[in-house]
C-alpha cells in the first residue's frame, strides 16, 4: 500500500514536472515546422526568383542598357 | 655612383639568356629588409591557401564541345549563353568508367559591383547555380553559395562570413545539412602565415580540426594542410620567371591509404596559356587557352588516364570577356 502510493505520488510528480517541459517541447516542435516551411518557400523564391532579381537589378544599374540589348546577341 | 660603376663592369658573360629573362635582383639585395612586426600584411584567404598550386595543377579540364559568350550590357551587368556537348563521368565504385553523354544550355547573369556581386546559372535542367558576395563594411563580407535542384534534399547552400582584420582573417560558414564551420588565419612574418579551421556536420554527427601553413615569397608558395579527417596535403609552386611557373602537390589520406602526387607547368605567355600535369595516379593533362582575337579565345583540354585507359579530349571558345 505504501509503496503504491509512493508510486502514485512518484507518476503524479512526473506528469506535473513534464507539464511546462511539453510546452517547451511543442514550441520547439512549432519552430521547427515554421522554419522548415520558411526555407522550402525560401527556396522556391530564390529558384525561380534570383536570375530575375539580377536582371532587373542591372536594368537599373547606371548606365541604363537598352531592352532590346537583353534578347539581341550583338 | 660607386655602386653603378660595379654593376656596369660585371655583368656574367655566360647568362645572358638568363638575365634576359630574370629580373635584375641588385636592388633587393642591397640592402635587409627591416621586418615592421606591427604592420605584416594581411594574409590570403583560408580557403584560398593553395590557390597557386590549384590554378596551376587543377584546370577545369571537360570532354566535349564547349562554347561560351558573354555579353556585356554595362560595365557591371552582363548576360552568358553556354554550351556543352559531350560526356559527363558518373562515378562508380569498379575500376570502370560510366560516360553519359550530355548535353545543355546555361543561361547565366553577372552583376558585378565593388561592393555587390551577383552571379546566377541556369541550366536547361533546372538546376540554379547562385552566388552572392555582399561587403556589408569595409571588413565583413557575406558570401552566399548555392546550388538549388528540382529534385528535393539535393539543393545545397552556404553561408559564409568573412571578417578581415590587419594581419588577420577569420571566416565563419553555416550550411545545408546542419553544417557549421570556422576558421582563422594570421601572419606570423611577412612571408609565413598559420590558420586554422574547425566544422561540424550535424547530421552525421562529424567534427573536424585542421591546421594549415602557408610560406611565400615572389618566387615561391609553399603550404601545407593536416586535418582531422586524416588529410595531409602539401604543395610548392616555384616561379621560374614572370611567364613559366612550376608547381607540385602532395596529397596523403590516412583513413583510405590514398596517396596522389603531381607535377605540373604553367605557361602564361602573350597569345595562350598552357598548364600541364603529370600524376602518380597515371594521369597526364593538358590545357590550353588560345587567344585569337580581342575577346575570342580557343580552349584546348585533354586528360589521358592510362591506369583507367580513360582518354579525354575537349574543345571549345569562349567569346566575350
Amino acid at each position: 500500500m505504501a509503496s503504491k502510493v509512493s508510486l502514485k505520488g512518484k507518476r503524479k510528480a512526473g506528469k506535473g514536472s513534464k507539464g511546462p517541459g511539453e510546452r517547451s517541447a511543442c514550441k520547439c516542435k512549432c519552430v521547427k515546422e515554421w522554419s522548415t516551411w520558411a526555407m522550402k518557400k525560401a527556396k522556391v523564391i530564390t529558384h525561380y526568383g534570383f536570375i530575375p532579381l539580377i536582371i532587373v537589378i542591372g536594368m537599373n544599374s547606371e548606365p541604363k542598357p537598352q531592352l532590346y540589348q537583353l534578347l539581341s546577341p550583338v | 655612383m660607386g655602386s653603378s660603376v660595379s654593376h656596369a663592369a660585371a655583368p656574367p658573360p655566360t647568362a645572358v639568356g638568363l638575365a634576359v629573362a630574370l629580373p635584375p635582383k641588385q636592388d633587393e639585395k642591397a640592402e635587409p629588409k627591416n621586418v615592421d612586426w606591427l604592420n605584416l600584411p594581411c594574409p590570403v584567404p583560408f580557403e584560398e591557401i593553395q590557390r597557386e598550386a590549384s590554378m596551376s595543377l587543377k584546370p577545369e579540364l571537360f570532354e566535349g564541345l564547349k562554347f561560351d559568350f558573354t555579353k556585356g550590357l554595362n560595365q557591371r551587368f552582363s548576360l552568358s549563353h553556354s554550351i556543352f556537348m559531350g560526356s559527363m563521368e558518373l562515378p562508380s565504385q569498379s575500376s570502370d568508367t560510366f560516360k553519359v553523354p550530355t548535353a545543355h544550355y546555361e543561361f547565366g547573369a553577372n552583376f558585378l559591383d565593388p561592393k555587390l556581386m551577383l552571379v546566377g546559372r541556369v541550366l536547361t535542367d533546372g538546376r540554379l547555380n547562385a552566388r552572392v558576395k555582399c561587403d556589408l563594411t569595409d571588413n565583413l563580407t557575406l558570401k552566399i553559395n548555392a546550388q538549388l535542384t528540382n529534385e528535393p534534399h539535393f539543393s545545397q547552400g552556404m553561408f559564409n562570413f568573412d571578417y578581415k582584420g590587419t594581419d588577420y582573417r577569420t571566416q565563419f560558414q553555416i550550411g545545408n545539412n546542419a553544417f557549421y564551420g570556422a576558421n582563422y588565419i594570421q601572419s606570423i612574418s611577412p612571408h609565413l602565415s598559420l590558420g586554422t579551421e574547425i566544422f561540424w556536420l550535424g547530421h552525421q554527427r562529424k567534427s573536424g580540426i585542421g591546421f594549415a601553413a602557408r610560406y611565400n615569397t615572389d618566387k615561391i608558395v609553399a603550404t601545407g594542410q593536416v586535418a582531422s579527417t586524416g588529410t595531409v596535403a602539401l604543395s610548392y609552386v616555384q616561379k621560374v620567371s614572370e611567364k613559366v611557373s612550376l608547381a607540385s602537390d602532395f596529397m596523403y589520406n590516412h583513413l583510405t591509404q590514398d596517396v596522389t602526387s603531381s607535377f605540373g607547368y604553367d605557361y602564361i605567355l602573350r597569345q595562350c596559356r598552357l598548364r600541364g600535369k603529370l600524376d602518380s595516379n597515371g594521369v597526364v593533362a593538358a590545357f590550353l587557352e588560345e587567344r585569337l582575337n580581342m575577346g575570342v579565345n580557343f580552349i584546348l583540354s585533354a586528360e589521358v588516364d592510362h591506369r583507367k585507359k580513360d582518354y579525354k579530349f575537349g574543345f571549345g571558345m569562349t567569346v566575350g570577356e
